[in-house]
């Protein structure tokens, strides 16, 4: 039951589906997608934020697992001079903040195109994102994202009390004021992997669903195929990583080196459909909180380093709830609908691991999203494309490249002899 | 150990296993989100002193016991009503909205789920006009003694529970136009002998046949429903004769006027608690998913046990049976009995429950729905009712590729709305496994908070402080 493929896929996530739509535009690879969905997989968890800016200072999402952070470093630096305090913005590099950009400029055309050439609307909404400031912690921390992102003047904006007041009625007059991210906006999460998907299957990739990779075919230092549980062998010219939380068992059967891409765990709320009362994305310094196109209200999220865990906890869903109370005070009389929880794929440096490995060939990595796999999934799946067919890259690769860790050869490379 | 036993679902298993841990004196906590006990079978009358004569006098003889029963150890027994489950803390505590909107968390040593089972709700062309209603809810209405259904009455669906419920309506007064069994009579007649494992209910049910007969009214075997019309209620409804795979002969369609609508198709357990707490389960040849239960109704987790429809449907004389083994169980638990007399008392409701299962068996069999049951719904029926998918979108999502329930889900919104798909999820997984061959194609993962809460009701959160003996 062997199979011969151009390129194959490992996940079926909202990153392997992108990868797996921009190859098959081409239409003349032959591309296969694996994918089993394991509980806690991120996209289908994931709020579904283009929050560009918002996430690159470790606002929305990033807000908690800054805090987070900065907690473990207050107790690490217990006794030193060098305290780490929540007034201190959390900027990731400038490599980060191009790569994240140049995806979200993606959106609105990716929208069109999915929706023309194949029936599917993944609700992309221009939101903005909204920094609720409550007292001065949160104004001093606003000014610092605002200092450290001078080129990005004309993509924030300040609101006072008055102008919060107009542009977002529901939120609490306990409010101050608010910073703006104007190019920061929202897509429904599990429709946008849908929409890649589908587009990929009208394109020819062949879609292998519920099924398990088991392990990777060697030919000295080349990766060569993947074994299934399910579909047999494949054999393939280039395997791509897309395992989200689950990457690192992919990579060292690959490579015989384990990238540090570890599950990290999010708690999130939805409420039941409401009318509109949002006009935009809000984040505050509990959490963030968005309205989708089918007027859920959508709340998160915690960062835990809880392994593969996926169970709804009842003291971090109640801090989520005061959070979004505290913002939203007409929440209080609005129903919880559902919670869930997600493991999203989460590196050491925040930043996504990406490309070939030094002395592997035929694979490639396509992994580490962390918290912005929705919002960067466009120029991945871009990336991966190029990279597979050898031709120049929008970006420079280099800061996202697996080789950047000091990678400890686990098994050494004696896994790659067992073709 | 310090911590009482709690029960979760006040139905004839729940109810039967608090008198039995109260007649070893042990006391309990029995939670129940109705206003009254006895769950859907035997809750009796919404309002005192309402005769409900016509229900037939071996019901309210049951009735009557279960409630005296339950009377003479109520002592030993802390009912909660108006109390629903919403969610578990993985298999120690319970998180418990009250009658006050407030959520607790309720901690137990020995747990006992019995919430029971809801209806399959089958769609067609009409079935969310008002007028239709499944077959199980307009029983409840006549047993609440309050409300009646509009005659006439037509009732499709397959079982026991047809007859039985046409009975009762003519009893109460209201007209039943007609019975219509989707199932061939030689179907049932095969199982005669099997279906004499409860020879009073075998007899019963011919009675019922009888009385229908010397009322005037209509028993149609091997006849099904195919559509219901009405301009913002229903007015009529088309049925016609089913072929051995319940596929409709339109040719022999006949409409029959009609104000209600009864479907009784059977029944789904209530897994959405068993299943947050990770407990194992299976599928049952009528492709639902039911918790698995061990001799003593324990599930994987031993301190965990299940008893009534949440681990397969078997009624209600089963669920006391099993609820008794149930507390035997957590009675040995607490090594309040000893063994030897608890394997005793057990293999008496054992040998019991026995005969209900073979039983049931055979009604199984000859209820068994046919494939033609999915075509009923147009392109542009509604599946799910909370989202508004329709059998198009779920159509054309097969014809994507999507081959389990969490991809469909995703894909058309199904079981996404407030109901979290109590009433997609049958229709779901019928064209799942009947478009990929597979048995297993997933069932929906259930969320806290099992029924949508207020905000509000986490404020003042508070764990129950443990209720010592």
């Amino acid at each position: 039951m062997s199979k011969f493929y151009d390129v194959v896929i490992a996940g079926g996530g909202v990153i392997g589906a992108s990868c797996a739509y921009q190859l098959s535009k081409r239409k003349d690879l032959k591309v296969a997608l694996i994918d089993f969905k394991r509980p806690g997989n991120a996209t289908r968890a994931s709020a579904g934020g283009l929050w560009a800016i918002g996430e690159s200072v470790g606002l929305g999402c990033g807000v908690i697992f800054f805090r987070m952070m900065s907690a473990n470093r207050k107790r690490e630096a217990h006794g030193s001079a060098v305290v780490v305090d929540s007034s201190t913005p959390h900027i990731l590099p400038q490599s980060f903040f191009d790569f994240a950009l140049q995806s979200n400029a993606m959106y609105p055309a990716l929208h069109k195109e999915l929706q023309d050439n194949h029936g599917m609307d993944f609700k992309f909404e221009k939101t903005g994102l909204k920094f609720v400031i409550y007292d001065d912690e949160d104004r001093l921390y606003a000014e610092h994202i605002v200092a450290c992102i001078p080129h990005l003047a004309d993509q924030v904006r300040w609101l006072d009390q008055a102008a919060l007041r107009e542009a977002e009625p529901a939120v609490s007059h306990e409010a101050r004021g608010a910073l703006e991210f104007l190019c920061d906006h929202q897509v429904s999460p599990f429709r946008l992997a849908d929409a890649y998907t589908e587009g990929a299957r009208q394109n020819g990739v062949d879609m292998y669903f519920n099924t398990n990779v088991t392990g990777v075919l060697h030919h000295g230092s080349r990766v060569t195929g993947v074994q299934t549980a399910e579909a047999g062998v494949f054999h393939c010219n280039t395997l791509i990583n897309a395992a989200g939380a689950w990457a690192a068992d992919l990579s060292e059967q690959a490579t015989g080196i384990r990238i540090p891409v570890s599950p990290v765990k999010g708690q999130i709320l939805l409420t039941e459909r409401m009318p509109k009362i949002l006009r935009g994305c809000l984040t505050t310094s509990d959490c963030y909180v968005a309205q989708k196109d089918n007027g859920e209200i959508l709340i998160g999220s915690t960062t835990e380093d809880k392994g593969f865990d996926v169970t709804t906890t009842y003291p971090e869903i109640a801090g989520l709830v005061q959070g979004a109370v505290r913002c939203i005070p007409e929440l209080a009389d609005v129903n919880l609908k559902r919670t869930w929880a997600g493991l999203r794929p989460g590196s050491p440096d925040e930043l996504p691991i990406l490309g070939p490995m030094k002395g592997v060939q035929g694979y490639l990595n396509a992994c580490g999203h962390f918290r912005t796999g929705i919002l960067t999934s466009a120029i991945t799946g871009v990336l991966l494309d190029k990279l597979v067919n050898d031709e120049p890259l929008p970006l420079d690769i280099t800061p996202f490249l697996a080789d950047r860790f000091e990678v400890k050869a686990a098994v050494e490379v004696k896994a790659l002899e067992l073709a | 150990m310090s911590l009482h036993p709690v029960i979760v679902g006040g139905g004839p298993a729940g109810m039967a296993a608090a008198i039995e841990l109260a007649r070893h004196g042990v006391r309990s906590i029995l939670l129940e989100e109705a206003s009254r006990l006895g769950g859907v079978v035997y809750r009796g009358p919404l309002r005192d002193g309402v005769q409900l004569d016509y229900l037939g006098p071996r019901y309210s003889e049951i009735l009557s016991r279960l409630h005296g029963e339950f009377e003479e150890q109520s002592g030993l027994i802390d009912v909660r009503l108006n109390h629903r489950v919403v969610g578990a803390e993985g298999t120690r505590a319970l998180v418990v909205l009250d009658a006050d909107e407030h959520l607790h968390e309720i901690a137990y040593p020995q747990l006992l789920l019995a919430a029971g089972c809801h209806e399959r709700s089958v769609p067609f062309p009409g079935w969310t006009l008002p007028g239709v209603i499944l077959l199980g809810g307009l029983q409840l209405q006549i047993k609440s003694g309050v409300v009646k259904p509009q005659g006439p009455v037509v009732i499709t669906g397959t079982g026991p529970l047809l007859p039985l419920v046409a009975c009762q309506l003519h009893a109460s007064g209201v007209t039943v136009a007609g019975v219509y069994e989707a199932c061939a009579f030689g179907k049932i007649a095969r199982e005669s002998l099997a279906l004499l494992n409860k020879p009073q209910l075998f007899l019963d049910g011919l009675s019922m046949l009888a009385f229908m007969k010397m009322h005037g009214i209509p028993m149609h075997y091997g006849w099904g429903v195919v559509e219901a019309q009405g301009d913002g209620e229903l007015q009529s409804v088309t049925v016609a004769p089913y072929s051995r795979t319940w596929v409709p002969d339109l040719s022999r369609a006949e409409q029959i006027t009609a104000q209600t609508l009864a479907v009784g198709y059977g029944f789904i357990p209530r897994t959405q608690l068993s299943q947050q707490m990770g407990l194992n389960h299976g599928f049952s040849d009528d492709g639902y998913l039911r918790a698995n239960a061990n001799i003593w109704q324990q599930s994987n987790e031993p301190h965990v046990h299940l008893a009534g429809d949440m681990g397969g449907i078997l009624g209600g004389e089963a669920a006391m049976l099993a609820g008794r083994i149930a507390a035997l169980s957590m009675l040995l638990q607490r090594d309040v009995l000893d063994t030897e007399l608890a394997l005793v008392r057990r293999d008496r409701f054992l040998s019991k429950l026995k005969a209900i299962v073979r039983f049931r068996a055979a009604v199984d069999r000859y209820t068994g729905r046919g494939a033609g049951q999915t075509a009923l719904p147009a392109a542009d029926t509604v599946i799910c009712r909370c989202e508004h998918a329709t059998r198009a979108d779920i159509d054309r999502a097969l014809e994507q590729g999507v081959q389990d329930m969490a991809s469909l889900k995703m894909r058309t919104r199904v079981s996404m709305g407030d109901c979290q798909g109590r009433m997609c999820v049958g229709y779901c997984s019928d064209r799942l496994r009947e478009a990929t061959g597979r048995q297993d194609v997933g069932w929906l993962r259930p969320r806290f908070p099992i029924d949508p809460i207020p905000f509000s009701a986490f404020h003042n959160a508070a764990t129950e402080a443990a209720s010592h003996e």
